[in-house]
């Protein structure tokens, strides 16, 4: 485990595996990048990061003990995640920032009661999964990390339907800041 | 036909074989053996053309010339075709034989204008075709079109006016794609340079069908016209 | 300029940073489970690219990306073969005059493709250069003899064009995406024609040199299992595109041709599998 601390940021981070074989990743650079997050979300809790670093695919999801200020929350993430596509099996800091990002506020939103009805993100449904990423990807947009909206209205269509209301319905929640879950589930 | 309405007796068909606003005539510059020289001048340069645009596209990195080149290509290739199915309908039964350049400099010309290479060289690979070559043919093809028989040429005429509409197209694109790419003065300076150097050549050469490409240089024939 | 192009030497604006099968295969990450020895599921999931994947979306920007360059790699192919052999009756590196035609024809269905590609792109949120290029279509335009040149990007990279292009049609028609479905059945249509205009010419140049035509089916056949990315095309549910064997049969291929590709297909997968197990061994992790 690679223990961080950033100076600014009172979540510790701990990154799993601590030395990459498959992948050209340095594990305390993801946990500077999760720690800087964290500050920003002003998250304290301790925080594990756990990379699967023997698949190229780019799954990410969150898990958190309880909606406590206390409670660990973990963020996995599949190695392509992280990646730079430009350059496979080397680390990307904006991706990572996106990737890591999206799922921190997750864990964020957990902490709300009004999202205690949120299943755990890997019984989500394809569309819930979806709602829920347009509205992080939004605010991640906000807080200044590099954001692609045209890439999530995308993901958005896809699994709403190529229309004008459901381009509403993602526009809504790109631009919403202080949803509960019923609102994400329903569209904003 | 059973339903034929039924003609007066005074009713006339007979009409003149050209309508008063057809005035097309007979006479023309070009005898079919001058022609067939000028369009085995047309195959040949048109070739070179498409070949070295073929070439070019994996040569250059601006993502929208690759794709301008790819176009193009395929524009001058059916110009090609078109002069190479022509050439038997002129009585070249072997269309090899008139598929050559119209003279020496035309040659050394086509060898100087595919001669850059290297990617940093896409406003010298432009200027080439879309300065150079292109204008010549434009003057070329509306001389011929101009001047050979309206009616016992009309075939060479149709495919002139489909190239032509081409040629115009393909100039302005790589025009406009020039206009786009030479921002700087030494950009000017590099146009400037590969223009009056390919354009010495292209003088020498006297244009795609040699010194009477557009009638002002020595016509080398006049044979057959009325 | 030269008459041969080197693949190193393509060219490209900064955004593009190419790589090759070589360094592909270094990369000892996998999404399949290398432990299933026959078509087993992986992961518990299907691998297919189709719109219930939980990363549909990614995967199918990804595979657009990947279509986009091997257009760009395909016109620059095309326009090579137009170019590179002079004119004549096929023998002796001569290529005939309307092949060289069909060559810049193809050229110019090729930049449509990118044009296409490129507005896809912007459609589905990637950016020009997102994903590394692999630049192993190219490769295969790279041979001195212009039949080989056919057999690789003719019949061998277009025809891996119809089965991705029908996985990516489908795709589109099942998330209701008319803008991709409408644009993946264009691209099919001169696909299939280009598969054609190969295996016709093939035939045709090398009616009385029989030689030559085997080592040409010989290096199709080399290509084609390098066009199997180590089994991302497969009949197996671990692969994510299949052979469209009805517009593979459109476009020529005989029965036997396409078994043949499917067979390679199953044994590239293998073969990747084995590769990554022995990956696997080396550097100690847990599969």
């Amino acid at each position: 485990m690679s223990d961080v601390t950033a100076t600014h940021s009172t979540a510790k981070v701990t990154v799993s595996p601590e030395e990459f074989a498959f992948v050209k990743y340095d594990a305390t650079e993801i946990a500077t990048i999760v720690a800087e997050l964290a500050e920003q979300l002003g998250i304290a809790n301790p925080i594990r990061v756990v990379v699967d670093e023997t698949t190229p695919l780019a799954k990410v999801y969150e898990e958190i003990d309880a909606a406590s200020s206390d409670a660990t929350i973990t963020l996995h993430a599949e190695s392509g995640a992280l990646e730079d596509r430009k350059h496979p099996m080397s680390f990307s800091p904006t991706g990572a920032r996106e990737s890591l990002g999206r799922i921190l506020l997750r864990a964020h939103d957990r902490m709300r009661t009004d999202f205690a009805d949120a299943p755990g993100d890997l019984d989500l449904t394809l569309e819930q999964n979806a709602a829920w990423d347009t509205y992080c990807a939004g605010r991640l947009a906000r807080m200044g990390v590099e954001t692609n909206q045209q890439r999530w209205r995308y993901n958005h269509r896809n699994r709403f339907g190529f229309n004008d209301d459901v381009d509403e319905m993602f526009d809504r929640l790109w631009s919403s800041d202080d949803l509960g879950w019923a609102d994400v589930a329903s569209g904003g | 036909m059973g339903n034929a309405p039924v003609r007066s007796d005074t009713e006339s068909t007979a009409r003149a074989p050209f309508a008063p606003w057809d005035r097309r005539d007979i006479p023309g510059s070009f005898s079919v053996e001058e022609t067939a020289r000028r369009v085995g001048n047309y195959k040949w340069t048109e070739m070179k053309l498409f070949e070295a645009l073929g070439g070019w596209v994996a040569t250059v990195p601006e993502l929208d010339v690759k794709m301008r080149l790819g176009t193009h290509c395929y524009h001058h290739a059916w110009h090609a075709d078109l002069w190479h199915k022509r050439l038997p309908e002129l009585r070249e039964m072997k269309p090899e034989r008139l598929t050559v350049p119209a003279n020496e400099a035309m040659e050394r010309f086509i060898e100087a204008m595919t001669e850059p290479e290297a990617p940093e060289l896409t406003i010298e690979k432009l200027v080439g075709v879309y300065r150079v070559l292109i204008p010549r043919f434009i003057a070329a093809y509306t001389y011929h079109r101009n001047n050979t028989s309206e009616i016992t040429d009309a075939p060479t005429i149709r495919s002139i006016n489909f190239i032509l509409q081409d040629e115009f197209d393909d100039w302005r694109d790589g025009e406009m794609l020039l206009q786009s790419l030479i921002t700087t003065p030494e950009h000017v300076r590099r146009a400037a340079e590969q223009q009056a150097t390919l354009e010495a050549i292209m003088v020498e050469a006297g244009g795609i069908t040699g010194a009477d490409s557009i009638g002002t240089g020595v016509t080398t024939t006049t044979e057959g016209g009325v | 300029m030269r008459q041969f192009f080197p693949v190193e030497d393509l060219a490209r604006d900064e955004r593009f940073v190419q790589t090759n099968m070589a360094e592909r295969m270094k990369d000892g990450r996998t999404a399949i489970d290398v432990e299933k020895t026959s078509s087993a599921k992986s992961r518990g999931a299907s691998k297919r690219l189709t719109p219930d994947r939980h990363d549909a979306s990614d995967a199918a920007r990804g595979l657009m990306h990947g279509i986009m360059v091997g257009e760009i790699q395909a016109l620059e192919g095309a326009g090579r073969t137009a170019h590179d052999f002079a004119t004549g009756d096929g023998t002796n590196d001569t290529v005939p005059f309307e092949l060289k035609l069909d060559m810049a024809r193809q050229a110019w269905d090729e930049a449509r493709h990118v044009e296409i590609s490129a507005k896809l792109s912007d459609w589905m949120g990637t950016e020009l250069g997102e994903f590394a290029e692999n630049t192993v279509l190219f490769e295969a335009a790279c041979s001195n003899d212009p039949i080989l040149r056919l057999a690789g990007v003719n019949r061998a990279l277009e025809g891996l064009a119809i089965d991705v292009f029908t996985q990516m049609k489908e795709f589109g028609d099942i998330a209701g995406d008319p803008y991709l479905e409408f644009c993946e059945d264009w691209m099919l249509a001169d696909e299939v024609t280009h598969v054609k205009m190969g295996s016709d010419w093939l035939r045709k140049v090398t009616a009385n040199d029989p030689d030559r035509r085997t080592k040409a089916l010989e290096f199709q056949q080399v290509v084609d299992k390098l066009f199997s990315f180590g089994g991302a095309r497969g009949e197996s549910e671990e692969s994510s595109f299949s052979l469209a064997k009805r517009f593979r049969e459109l476009a020529g291929f005989t029965d036997d041709e396409v078994d043949t590709i499917s067979q390679m297909d199953h044994e590239a997968l293998e073969e990747r599998k084995e590769a990554v197990r022995k990956y696997r061994e080396r550097v100690g992790a847990d599969a």
